[in-house]
């Protein structure tokens, strides 16, 4: 039930990097980092109670999005959903990542909402967090006195849980340069077009001619949290891509998966797709290559 | 948009189609630039000076249970709580907060055994959500933090989710006035042996060559109106009680709170602000007992009542959930013999509307087709969950999904077309109506059919789809409905309607239907324009006032521009008839002889030099009608003013047809619905854009029961969908190509020969996506919504696979 009672917050509005670390060293857990705010005003809307409100409104220079063939891309911080869209290098190298931002919630809330956000919400149905997990990448950990890389595949730990520590700040996401060959899609089942998946896949691959190597599988709203699909891609893995194939891996997620029945969907459902759209995003992404 | 016309030049009260300035004209809205630049003013928008607000303490522990002890001490000392009440603290007085008792007869409402049993707050909670207690705050905040200390101490009661367990011998009783929990079955008195129909039922299905027969279950869906209930109420230093509301039905709330708080009519001051919606969520009261109460607790002080939507949604009428069996027989030849059905719904925990829909769902049974021989049965039980109440197409949608695939099940099994079935088996011009006691005035649903079916391309797409290979599975379905204009003579329809002609001969209409989002004040508007002769700029529209405005019995049943429209154009003709009668005077000739140009001159047809302008002659009734000097009348006195109390002779129902294509993924279950094509046989277009609007806005509800929409239940009757992330509607982007198709046929009894449109649209699209599915999937679906959950549920079940 919504409350009209927003209860009482100290909002902090750090004006550089370093006065933000300083802020999360000293208050901790206490404290309730802000970037696009979608969730976390949707959340106070529903009860959630923050003692200190920490928005990265005001810290300069991490809405960026950039792109070097060499090093890959790298996304701040602040960089919007809609930065991705716009980007032809996110498009045309990380199609996963650019599909995924496509249809990612409505226009309003792609203007606002982050993508390095959508990672630490660490939701299983975040649509972007499944791109970034095929993709894979890491995110730079800053705190005060020293900074870390976390690899995707070690940042969710439960649902809604993090690896983030209380005096961390993740500022920056990045996600290597494909070399030639490389594959990748996204696709996702909502009830209606502008919602939360109900299931969502990303793949990427590495192609030699038919044959698939360093396979990464991402799905969501399947298990506690985003995960990869360790059983579907020792399937793939160095293996010829055929229909085959394909079908075997679709019936090894079976394995991968541990989906529940809530508001969207059912888990029988969620079992009965997982498959079949995990076979139609690698036809996807090769369609594209 | 496509839209055909079908042109009949006939007169129609007196006036030739060829002449209308405005009528069919698709004039600006008269209330567009308010909504649309924000400036609107909604019932929530109200603030008064020293305004206080309240919030309703509503049970979320169970959906069964009685109040054992409640202590609302620590809510009353929260800072800024002026007031908190609990069922001792307000009137005891049952009520009724649907308005349906008012709109029969009396001997009608108590044959149907309609009850009063609500109250303000209770000690029996019946819902999820039910009203315990009342706070009144200085704040929204204050409010809501002290309603979390209220505490309350409940027995826990068995929660019953479905009829039969409600009805079980030893369940709790709802109302010691419905034994059994029964709230309503129909009452013998009125349909003997409790059942609507013709012939011998059972001898025609020993007859009948095929007899097919099923279970089907409709949803309990949302209204999802933009706009949630919001009040202001003030019981004012004179000792009057104002309400500034949004309902539906001003005029019957004002009525009912009235003898709520047993006080005179005369002083209870209903104002109707801006509505944002209905869809039958406002049809009758809603919070308006509460708030008024609570105002009544705080003299000379405004008291504000808005819920969060969540909580809206579980305060506010939903549409009946429906359990509906049904057997048809039919000849060889498609025949059909016999038709037997019983509607069994869950009525929520309070009574409302209870008789009506029980009855409307077998109306519409009985008003589609000629069948040799049809018996309906229909009844309600109690249920723990949030009050039904009145949905647009009050029992339609749902006898539409059943009818009209079992329609389409047994032309399956003869081989027969079902669009072919349906044009010659769907009910026509002379025979009995939903009713069964008024005949069809018009009808032009064959046209409707063969305009659509030409729109979509029905035959050759039914005969592709009819073999295809692969995983996506395409289909067509059709299907047909009929509705009403106004409920007249089962219920009681009555619109007054006084027009004033102001000095400058401008005309001020004063009428209290309901604007509520479907264009009516701008359509009764050019009723009113058409009619005096007068141009649409000089005629005004005033609602919503309880002082002002006369009886109207309020938004409900596509009634508006059928009876409003009707009561309007009858005052209008009467003023326009006062004014050409003081022209004729002067100008001595005959009111016959005279017209009316676009400069508001009246002239004489035959020889137009000779004109009096209309603003004089209402000048010179105010200002101007006597010589100073001797007193002489020089000119008429007295201001023209016409008044009717207008009751309908009918209610012309129109016909309609909705044909959808879809796309179902067999691997999914994903239905992508491509297009969808609707036309309706509404008698005239007074203005074709709205008409369309309700059509379109139609099919985004109906595709949305058939689909996906409903409200969902734990084990313990929480429930745990009711915001906008967790149920979900068709959105802009989800919606499929679509073409309004407006069949003018007009008929003998609408103004201008117009039928209704408001509800018709959201029927039609409910029967005609399940039968499309059908032809994709070769899967009939029995249990609404049709979710790719169920779809691929079922292929799993029964084997089938599509290669």
């Amino acid at each position: 039930m919504s409350t009209r009672v927003l209860t009482d917050f100290d909002l902090v509005l750090p004006g550089s990097l370093s006065e933000a670390l300083d802020i999360l060293a000293q208050n901790g857990s206490a404290v309730t980092v802000v970037a696009g705010g979608t969730d976390i005003l949707v959340a106070m809307k529903a009860g959630f109670k923050a003692d200190m409100v920490m928005s990265l409104t005001a810290l300069p220079d991490l809405d960026y999005l950039d792109y070097d063939a060499s090093s890959g891309l790298r996304i701040g911080a602040n960089a919007s959903i809609a930065q991705v869209v716009d980007s032809a290098d996110v498009e045309r190298h990380y199609p996963a990542l650019w599909q995924a931002a496509k249809i990612f919630a409505t226009p309003q809330l792609r203007n606002t909402a982050t993508v390095v956000g959508n990672l630490l919400r660490g939701s299983p149905a975040g649509d972007c967090c499944a791109a970034v997990a095929a993709l894979g990448g890491s995110l730079t950990m800053a705190s005060a006195g020293s900074t870390r890389e976390l690899d995707i595949d070690d940042l969710w730990v439960a649902y809604g849980t993090t690896a983030r520590a209380d005096n961390e700040l993740a500022v920056e996401l990045k996600i290597p340069a494909p070399a030639a060959g490389r594959v990748s899609a996204f696709k996702r089942l909502t009830r209606v077009n502008e919602d939360l998946a109900k299931l969502n896949v990303a793949v990427s691959l590495q192609m030699d001619g038919s044959t698939c190597s360093d396979v990464r599988l991402a799905m969501g709203c399947v298990a506690p949290t985003m995960i990869r699909l360790p059983s579907a891609e020792a399937v793939l893995e160095g293996s010829e891509l055929n229909s085959e194939t394909l079908e075997k891996a679709a019936a090894a997620v079976q394995e991968d998966i541990s989906p529940i029945d809530d508001q969207r969907s059912t888990a029988e459902y969620r079992r009965g797709v997982a498959g079949v759209y995990l076979k139609r995003a690698v036809e996807q992404a090769c369609s594209i290559a | 948009m496509q839209r055909a016309r079908r042109w009949q030049w006939q007169r129609i009260e007196g006036i030739q189609m060829s002449e209308f300035k405005t009528i069919g004209k698709n004039e600006q809205r008269v209330d567009i630039r308010s909504k649309v630049l924000g400036t609107a003013v909604y019932a929530a928008d109200v603030n008064l000076p020293d305004m206080l607000h309240g919030k309703v303490v509503r049970c979320y522990e169970h959906a069964h249970a009685r109040v054992v002890s409640l202590d609302l001490s620590a809510a009353a000392a929260v800072p800024g709580v002026v007031k908190v009440l609990g069922p001792k603290d307000v009137t005891s007085k049952a009520f009724n907060k649907s308005v349906i008792d008012l709109m029969a007869s009396e001997s009608t409402a108590q044959m149907l055994g309609d009850i009063e049993e609500q109250h303000i707050f209770t000690d029996h909670v019946k819902f999820y959500g039910d009203g315990i207690a009342g706070i009144i705050a200085t704040s929204e905040e204050a409010a809501e933090q002290a309603a979390a200390l209220v505490a309350v101490e409940y027995e826990p009661l068995p929660v019953y989710l479905t009829p039969e367990a409600s009805a079980a011998p030893d369940a709790v009783q709802f109302t010691d006035q419905k034994p059994g929990n029964l709230a309503f079955s129909l009452p013998d008195g009125m349909f003997p042996g409790g059942q609507l129909g013709w012939g011998e039922v059972d001898q025609a299905f020993e007859g009948a060559d095929l007899v097919i027969e099923d279970t089907f279950y409709t949803p309990k869906q949302k209204q999802c109106q933009m706009e949630p209930n919001s009040y202001v109420a003030l019981y004012d230093d004179e000792g009057r009680l104002n309400c500034w509301m949004s309902s539906q039905m001003p005029k019957l709330v004002h009525e009912k709170l009235a003898r709520l708080f047993e006080m005179p009519m005369s002083q209870v001051k209903v104002t109707q602000t801006v509505v944002g919606g209905g869809f039958g969520a406002r049809l009758g009261m809603v919070m308006e007992p509460e708030v008024c109460a609570m105002a009544l607790a705080v003299p000379g002080r405004p008291v504000k009542l808005q819920q969060p939507r969540e909580e809206d949604w579980l305060t506010s009428p939903s549409r009946h959930p429906s359990r509906y069996w049904m057997k048809l027989g039919f000849k060889k030849d498609g025949t059909p013999a016999a038709c037997d059905a019983r509607s069994t719904n869950f009525k929520g925990g309070y009574y409302l509307d209870g008789s009506a829909l029980a009855s409307t769902t077998g109306f519409w049974l009985q008003g589609m087709y000629r069948f040799d021989t049809l018996r309906y049965k229909g009844d309600s039980y109690f249920t723990n969950q949030p009050v039904c109440g009145a949905f647009r197409g009050y029992g339609n949608p749902q006898t539409n999904f059943v009818l009209e695939q079992m329609i389409d099940r047994g032309c399956a099994e003869l081989n027969i077309d079902p669009l072919e079935w349906r044009k010659k088996w769907h009910k026509q011009v002379g025979d009995m109506s939903w009713l069964n006691a008024t005949p069809y005035t018009s009808c032009a649903l064959d046209e409707c059919l063969d305009q659509g079916a030409e729109a979509i391309g029905w035959a050759e797409k039914r005969a592709k789809y009819a073999s295809q290979t692969g995983t996506k599975r395409r289909g067509i379905g059709v299907s047909v409905g009929n509705h009403t204009s106004g409920a007249f003579p089962m219920i009681l329809e009555q619109t007054t309607c006084t027009v004033r002609l102001n000095e400058d001969a401008s005309a001020t209409v004063l009428v209290a239907c309901s604007e509520i989002g479907q264009g009516s004040h701008t359509t009764l508007r050019q009723i009113a324009a058409e009619t005096l002769g007068l141009p649409l700029d000089d005629v005004r529209l005033d609602a919503g006032d309880s002082d002002a405005n006369g009886f109207d019995i309020g938004a409900h049943a596509s009634r508006t521009l059928y009876v409003g429209g009707t009561a309007v154009m009858k005052a209008c003709e009467d003023a326009r008839e006062q004014l050409f009668a003081r022209a004729a005077k002067l100008l001595q000739t005959s009111i016959d002889e005279l017209d009316i140009d676009e400069n508001k001159q009246i002239f004489v047809k035959d020889s137009p030099d000779r004109f009096v302008s209309a603003a004089k002659i209402c000048r010179d009734g105010s200002f101007n009608f006597a010589n100073p000097q001797t007193g002489e009348l020089e000119g008429e006195p007295g201001q023209i003013q016409a008044y009717v109390s207008y009751k309908p002779d009918n209610n012309s129902p129109p016909f309609f047809s909705t044909f959808v294509e879809v796309e179902v993924d067999t691997e999914t279950g994903e239905v992508d619905v491509l297009e969808l094509v609707s036309s309706h046989d509404i008698g005239r277009a007074i203005h074709p854009a709205i008409c369309e609007g309700q059509m379109e806005g139609g099919a985004q509800q109906g595709l949305g029961m058939a689909l996906m929409e409903e409200i969902y239940f734990d084990d313990n009757g929480h429930v745990t969908n009711n915001s906008f992330t967790d149920y979900k509607m068709l959105g802009a982007s989800d919606m499929p190509k679509m073409t309004n198709i407006l069949v003018e046929n007009p008929d003998p009894y609408g103004p201008f020969g117009a039928k209704s449109v408001g509800e018709a649209g959201l029927v039609t699209p409910v029967g005609a996506t399940a039968n499309a599915i059908f032809q994709a999937t070769g899967i009939q679906f029995t249990q609404g919504p049709i979710t790719p959950e169920k779809i691929l549920q079922a292929i799993k079940e029964k084997g089938l696979s599509y290669t």
